[in-house]
């Protein structure tokens, strides 16, 4: 029932506001806000006694008996922390608005509470329809905040958000019905159930196919290269607001998908498909930070920043080992403070000065000294700084990745000179090297040098309510990077669980589909 | 098998429309004054009874189904529930069009009527279960739907898409005959069930060749490319709220007949399978129409032209269901059905939007004058996205649902998976033009000034499409329970 309501207190705030006039403008954003309070307070609630042995809080209901859909829901220690971040950034979302959404109030809000709750809903789903039916929930309300509010060139940059996604989904149904139906021809029942579907080991083949239309969905969702190009139009052209979600929880799910569904569903094809994986996220780590380097939008470059560091944790996915994944989904959460808030702070000076070009700043230091301190701290704690938030991911994965060779080993991944992880991890080291570049080149230019151009002379430092938009921010920086156990403690027995029932189907399985049992932890 | 007049009650909500059909043309004939609204609430009147009365023989038959008229007709769960298609799509009909007439000035009297009778047609042409009483309820339909299109007489468009429609239709009708007479010829009976029992004569050729002409006509009547070209034409040129009435309903009927004769006639796996069989013609029948629909929906820029394209490319999925029943069997037919149910209320919301913004003989049919409609009319706006989401099948619409569970069934066979992955492909690109027109009407700056229809059965229509949509989209399960108990009769 806590999932639940979790899941649709959002929509209820939502439909509240169709019934509002539209020009009570205060009324819709200060309801929108309090229903995105409630929904963090309420989310407060799954963290006492919370087990991490395995599924918390399980609701499960019949919802189309006929094809065995059910509603099933349940949080485990890895979706914990993800939905967190979610209700967390929300509030703090919502009232970055204030001032930059002055248009269409009322459907701004409407879409942005539709969006939390499809995405509480993907992180939560335990049931591969209900997981589906979010997934693409998730998309049609982003659609609309990139091409009502965004920038010059909104329309293609929507369009080109939905369809890229839009394929790599459409395919993973394909892939689910597939699994559904292997699933009722081995056992005779129909079945979209997470840990059904999860006993069926599928012939070689079969499911090398599967998995790649799963990765594909992923993959387009975090974006990993060569699948990237719509973040960066979809970024510069989105308001603030969407640029924050979009960077700090939706691009969570390509990474949260190939976690809990495509790697743990399909081991062999996994083992067969790592070394790729790896060398794309290494590929994307590099080239994420080179092209970073050579933009002069500063949204843009933080839009290859992202696709930087989302492949720190396909890498770190990759290389399916207890640190290296703990490591991943760390960076998930750090990721997710860390660029929300550089989103945040390149939405503060866009309200000043109306211009992303890198250009048009310098000197910005003086004449705005709490932004000053604020964005020194989230930049710091993007580029891996250690006692912020970026440094403990980072670090857990090029462990992970440095030590992968045996786990490699063990688990069947090819360990051939060009495929060594050891070479993986040195270069992913120089990614962390070059985003400390061109992040401290950002902000030298952006906040040091002189003062030469004029308009930039009388702008106004934070208001009120903008620090504290910063303040929850900044905290959750240190608080990921000084005492991490308060979050790897939930992580690192799911992650340990999910990475055994991997092995133990991937030991049990062969060239013919079967049913195999792993360990059950789900109810 | 004879006559008996017991028959007549299983018969009831075929019998209900045809009488209502006549009061509404008596009452058309004697009717003083000009205003014709008056019919619109006759007709949802004549409709509900005729849902009533065939949801009172949906109980009354069970499972097995009934057959009456000395076999002329099959009435059974499958025609029952598509009786309910059909009804559905004529009443929505009726209520868009009262309004849609006076606003054009073309109050056509004998509208309803006309509609009232093709959907007896349909209901004919669904419970046919001999080849006899299959053109006859195909030409009651059909001349009825001919007259529709070109009723609104002061439009070219109308009289040039109602001309086309005819010739084409004609030629269908021809070849249909041709095709049956060739397979009377072969088995020497014309009732379905005979065909299928008929030992050894389904290998000759002049049985084969009876078949394709067969299915060449009903192509015609869903619009399958090759057989779309009308298609554009006459979907452009109708009055729109007969438009929604072509694409839901006389598919619908189209199909619920081709399910009967696949099920029956040409059910054997000698014939449906194998390299020549109708089977793999089918499917690349179905792969060319869902790519061609959706490629050639791309570039219009008439709503109604791209609405009569993306038809054309679900024709193609629903094809899809269609050989599914071949391999899958009864699992498949289900969610041919639903997809019809949920394409019905889906589609017919979509032209209701369009026949609602047009005003005085201007349809404003281009995109351009549908930009910005979201400012002004922001729950007409929400109304259309909702059609063009469950159109191209997005959650948690009809319009997905009908196609999940329609790839569902096509998966059960290994063999139709590439057929599903191109239809989902072809999804992708079908999202790419629905969204073009949310694109238009909530992107984009109002450019010209609307003042639509204010119309209280215009809204209701509306209205009830959008919960119809949303509600068997969100709650799919009792749907999906009653149309999979929609079975063929014995």
């Amino acid at each position: 029932m806590i999932l639940t309501i979790l899941t649709f207190l959002p929509i209820a705030g939502a439909l509240c506001l169709l019934f509002i006039p539209r020009e009570e403008e205060g009324l819709h954003r200060g309801i929108a806000l309090g229903t995105a309070l409630a929904t963090f307070f309420w989310s407060l609630r799954l963290l006492p006694d919370f087990d991490t042995g395995g599924f918390n809080h399980v609701v499960d209901s019949e919802w189309v008996p006929k094809l065995g859909i059910h509603y099933h829901m349940g949080v485990d220690g890895i979706s914990l922390w993800l939905v967190m971040l979610t209700t967390f950034l929300m509030p703090i979302v919502l009232l970055s608005t204030y001032s930059s959404i002055t248009k269409k109030v009322r459907e701004f809000m409407v879409a942005v509470l539709v969006l939390e709750a499809g995405m509480i809903g993907t992180f939560l789903a335990l049931d591969m329809f209900l997981f589906y039916v979010f997934w693409e929930i998730m998309l049609i309300p982003m659609y609309f905040i990139i091409g009502i509010w965004g920038g010059d060139r909104r329309l293609y940059a929507a369009i080109k958000f939905v369809l890229y996604t839009m394929v790599g989904s459409l395919l993973m149904i394909v892939a689910i019905l597939y699994l559904y139906v292997k699933h009722h021809e081995l056992t005779q029942v129909w079945s979209f159930d997470y840990f059904a579907l999860s006993k069926v080991a599928l012939g070689r083949h079969e499911e090398l196919y599967c998995f790649l239309a799963f990765a594909l969905a992923f993959c387009i969702k975090v974006p990993l290269f060569p699948f990237h190009t719509w973040l960066p139009d979809a970024h510069v052209e989105a308001p603030t607001a969407g640029s924050v979600l979009l960077a700090a929880v939706m691009l969570k799910f390509g990474t949260y998908g190939l976690l809990r569904y495509a790697i743990p569903l399909f081991p062999h094809a996994f083992v067969v498909c790592a070394p790729y994986l790896a060398t794309l996220s290494v590929i994307g780590i590099i080239y994420g930070s080179l092209v970073a380097f050579a933009q002069t939008d500063i949204k843009k470059m933080i839009a290859y920043s992202s696709v930087a560091h989302l492949a720190f944790v396909v890498l770190g996915l990759a290389m399916w080992n207890a640190k290296s994944v703990d490591g991943a989904v760390y960076q998930m959460l750090a990721h997710g403070i860390s660029t929300g808030g550089l989103f945040l702070c390149i939405g503060a000076l866009y309200e000043r000065r109306h211009t992303r070009k890198l250009d048009e700043y310098g000197g910005i230091a003086t004449i705005m000294p709490r932004f000053f301190a604020i964005f020194l701290i989230i930049t710091l704690a993007s580029v891996g700084l250690p006692a912020l938030s970026g440094f403990v991911g980072e670090f857990l994965i090029l462990l992970g990745s440095f030590t992968a060779s045996k786990s490699w080993a063990a688990a069947g991944l090819p360990l051939m000179v060009p495929h060594h992880t050891t070479l993986y991890a040195f270069l992913a080291t120089t990614g962390v090297i070059l985003s400390a570049v061109y992040m401290l080149y950002l902000f030298q230019r952006v906040m040091f040098g002189p003062l030469s151009n004029a308009r930039n002379r009388d702008l106004k430092d934070l208001s009120a309510r903008e620090v504290v938009i910063f303040i929850p921010m900044v905290v959750m920086a240190f608080w990921l990077g000084i005492y991490p156990s308060t979050f790897l403690t939930g992580i690192d027995p799911a992650v340990q669980r999910t990475i055994a029932e991997f092995k133990a189907k991937q030991e049990a399985s062969g060239d013919v589909a079967k049913i195999v049992h792993v360990t059950e932890t789900g109810r | 098998m004879s006559f008996e007049l017991g028959d007549l009650s299983y018969a009831l909500p075929i019998l209900v429309l045809v009488v209502g059909g006549l009061l509404l043309l008596l009452m058309e004939a004697f009717s003083t004054g000009r205003s014709r609204a008056y019919l619109v609430p006759m007709t949802v009147l004549v409709v509900l009874a005729s849902i009533a009365a065939d949801v009172s023989v949906w109980s009354q038959v069970g499972e097995g189904g009934h057959s009456i008229m000395s076999g002329m007709l099959e009435i059974d769960r499958l025609s029952l529930f598509a009786n309910a298609i059909f009804l559905t799509a004529c009443g929505l009909t009726a209520l868009l069009a009262g309004a849609y007439m006076q606003e054009h000035r073309f109050e056509f009297g004998e509208f309803y009527a006309l509609i009232v009778f093709a959907t007896a047609g349909m209901m004919i042409l669904a419970a046919a279960s001999d080849m006899v009483s299959i053109f006859l309820g195909l030409e009651i339909m059909s001349l009825a739907v001919y007259v529709l299109t070109g009723s609104w007489r002061r439009s070219p468009k109308s009289s040039e898409g109602a001309m086309k429609y005819f010739l084409v239709g004609s030629v269908a009708s021809a070849v249909l005959l041709y095709g049956m007479a060739l397979i009377y010829g072969a088995v020497g009976s014309t009732s379905l069930q005979a065909i299928a029992n008929s030992k050894g004569a389904y290998v000759e050729p002049i049985f084969i060749i009876g078949l394709l002409l067969v299915l060449t006509a009903f192509a015609f009547k869903i619009a399958a490319v090759p057989f779309h070209m009308w298609a554009p034409d006459a979907y452009e040129g109708a009055p729109t709220p007969v438009t929604g009435f072509m694409a839901a309903g006389v598919k619908a009927a189209a199909f619920v007949i081709l399910i009967r004769m696949c099920g029956t006639a040409f059910s054997r796996s000698e014939l449906a399978l194998g390299s020549t069989g109708w089977v793999s013609i089918l499917k690349w029948v179905a792969v060319i129409t869902m790519t061609f629909g959706n490629l050639a929906a791309l570039r219009q820029e008439n709503i109604k032209r791209l609405l009569a394209y993306s038809s054309v490319s679900h024709a193609g999925y629903l094809l899809i269901g269609l050989i599914a029943t071949a391999t899958v069997g009864n699992e498949a037919r289900g969610p041919l059905l639903y997809y019809l149910a949920a394409y019905t209320f889906t589609t017919m919301g979509a032209f209701g939007v369009v026949a609602w913004l047009g005003r005085h003989g201007d349809e404003r049919l281009q995109l351009d004058d549908w930009a910005g409609l979201a400012a002004k009319h922001p729950a007409a706006a929400l109304a259309m996205t909702i059609f063009m989401l469950s159109l191209g099948g997005v959650p948690p619409t009809a319009g997905f649902f009908g196609k999940f569970y329609l790839f569902r069934a096509a998966l059960g066979r290994a063999d139709l998976t590439w057929l599903v992955v191109i239809a989902v492909l072809n999804s992708v690109v079908s999202v790419y033009y629905y969204l073009r027109v949310v694109t238009t009407m909530y992107f984009r700056e109002p450019a010209r000034e609307s003042s639509p229809l204010q119309s209280r059965s215009v809204t209701a229509a509306l209205v009830l499409a959008v919960i119809g949509t949303l509600l068997i989209g969100i709650l799919p399960g009792w749907l999906v329970e009653t149309a999979s108990s929609a079975l063929l009769g014995s």
